[in-house]
């Protein structure tokens, strides 16, 4: 027996006594991935562009969620808004790592998930944290009639340090996103107050071009100096198994979030 | 929309409510923030999963020994990897089509098996166990028992990332320990494996390995081995940090080799960011 590690009490298995850091076995464990819920459709209400704004933007995209319902299973993740920028500003002034600020402001997020549950809670939507989507949401969706889930992904004190500054680099579009992504979602659908990405900031650029579709590589070419979305979703998107596009919707336009869902060709699709 | 009111804001507080989040010069704003170390006294020392806890007593009971000789003088954070429980359930979840975040849900079930059985081994020094939600009580039970254990996995569950390549959960208890030094600005982070350090080959395999003592992670990203001693998130993870700059590599095998490296000394291997500091770029 050619036992590479001696004195250790190994299971046996493809993956026993190698080194899990090996590029060989990496790329040997490369096959294809089944999604667990094909039928779901990730929506992600921004916090700052829908939120923020009251019911004025956020009451009729519920009632656009809710003429959805019988028609598509939705889960819906919601963005923090002003009140993480808020605690990110007193934060870096007190010198917090990135880590800290990130389970800081992914309690901001957490009240906007808790508050649109409330609205949509007459309709059987139910309010998920983290180890609840893990262990009930195919559950819920079962018998409740859709869920609400804190954007941020519960990365907390583990929040990687981004390149440039301290802020967390992985806010609630790369949660709902990883969201869809683990589960092999039909659609995640990015609902903000924009039509979808332009070539320059359409709100101080009134000659910026609507792009209604592009590839994550491509735009990460681009190199645009702002985006309507976190930049991380598209490193993530190049990795993508499953969940290979995503949409940007303006959520102040009704009948957005609908088209959508149908899978018509409304605000900007973002492809692998 | 409804804002705060601005007049309690800074300069830069009035930037980030107001502007994208997204905007390099915003973000290269940040960098000039002070940055507070939480517990700059805290040594973070990860205990290997197959090197050292699956090869049970003969292993681990050196290796607490050593922790117990130095409760009275390095306040320590142990986390614990996983091994080949996980390596199995990998394969099998592999096998059956599952996704990276549920691997990472699985392989997080192992570490934590790992935690709890050192801290059984611990118990009777009163070194306590805490969960992710647990860890705003770390600076009491390090004050109080000079230790505290955690499993060693990012809490990032069915949220993990896909790596490039692949489906192995690019992030395991390598990065889980090293983020929890960094974030608390410690004062070392210490990987007890079952080997001197880094090697340029894997030793277990090639005989012609060479022990390489110390070498910056710039190098290191550039030599662009095959292997490594270590995840290659947390070369990359070394990179960005704002406070540790160098971890090191000892072999738990050899008593001594973590008590020489909680005084400071250079056994094993260290890695160092040879760059300037996170701030100052």
């Amino acid at each position: 027996m050619n036992d590479t590690n001696p004195g250790a009490q190994h299971v046996v298995s493809r993956l026993m006594r190698e080194s899990l850091m090996d590029k060989k076995l990496i790329a040997g464990t490369e096959s294809a991935v089944r999604a667990i819920l094909p039928r779901l459709n990730v929506v992600q209400i921004g916090g700052l562009s829908i939120m923020d704004r009251g019911h004025t933007a956020v009451l009729p995209l519920l009632d656009e969620i809710i003429a959805n319902q019988e028609e598509h299973t939705q889960v819906i993740g919601v963005g923090p808004g002003v009140r993480a920028r808020h605690i990110l500003s007193v934060g870096l002034d007190l010198g917090l790592p990135t880590g800290a600020l990130a389970t800081l402001a992914a309690k901001s997020s957490a009240q906007n998930a808790y508050m649109v549950s409330c609205l949509l809670a007459n309709h059987g939507f139910v309010y998920l944290e983290a180890p609840f989507i893990v262990q009930l949401l195919p559950a819920m969706l079962a018998a409740a009639r859709g869920a609400v889930f804190n954007g941020i992904p519960p990365y907390d004190l583990w929040e990687h340090p981004p390149a440039v500054g301290k802020i967390p680099p992985h806010g609630s579009d790369a949660g709902s996103y990883l969201v869809g992504e683990v589960f092999g979602a039909r659609s995640v659908i990015l609902v903000k107050d924009v039509d979808g990405l332009y070539t320059a900031d359409p709100k101080t650029h009134p000659d910026a071009k609507f792009i209604a579709e592009i590839s994550a590589a491509e735009l990460i070419r681009m190199q645009l100096p702002t985006l309507p979305i976190e930049p991380v979703v598209l490193d993530l998107m190049t990795r993508a198994k499953l969940a290979k596009s995503i949409r940007i919707v303006n959520g102040l336009v009704p009948g957005n979030l609908t088209r959508a869902l149908a899978g018509e060709p409304v605000g900007t699709l973002i492809h692998l | 929309m409804q804002a705060p009111d601005n007049a309690m804001l800074t300069d830069l507080g009035k930037r980030l409510v107001s502007g994208s989040l997204s905007d390099a010069a915003l973000q290269k704003a940040t960098e000039a923030t002070p940055s507070h170390a939480i517990l700059p006294w805290v040594n973070v020392v990860k205990i290997g999963g197959q090197s050292i806890m699956d090869r049970g007593r003969s292993a681990v009971g050196p290796v607490v020994d050593e922790i117990v000789a130095n409760l009275p003088h390095h306040k320590m954070i142990l986390g614990t990897g996983a091994g080949t429980r996980a390596r199995h359930v990998y394969s099998l979840a592999i096998d059956l089509g599952l996704p990276i975040g549920v691997l990472t849900v699985l392989g997080t079930a192992v570490a934590w098996q790992n935690a709890q059985m050192l801290q059984y081994m611990l118990a009777r020094h009163g070194i306590a166990f805490l969960e992710p939600e647990g860890f705003a009580s770390l600076p009491h039970y390090l004050m109080e028992r000079g230790a505290v254990i955690c499993q060693g996995m990012p809490p990032y569950k069915l949220w993990e990332q896909n790596p490039e390549v692949g489906r192995i959960p690019p992030q395991r208890t390598d990065t889980g320990c090293y983020l929890i030094a960094e974030v608390f600005g410690a004062r070392r982070m210490t990987y007890v494996k079952d080997e001197d350090g880094l090697y340029t080959a894997d030793p277990k395999k090639d005989r012609n390995a060479t022990h390489i003592p110390r070498i910056s992670v710039q190098e290191l990203l550039e030599r662009d081995l095959d292997d490594l001693v270590v995840e290659r998130a947390v070369l990359e993870m070394m990179l960005n940090a704002r406070h540790m700059r160098e971890i090191q590599f000892v072999n738990g095998l050899k008593p001594g080799q973590l008590t020489a490296a909680l005084n400071g000394e250079p056994v094993g291997t260290i890695i160092f960011n040879a760059a300037a500091p996170g701030g100052s770029k």
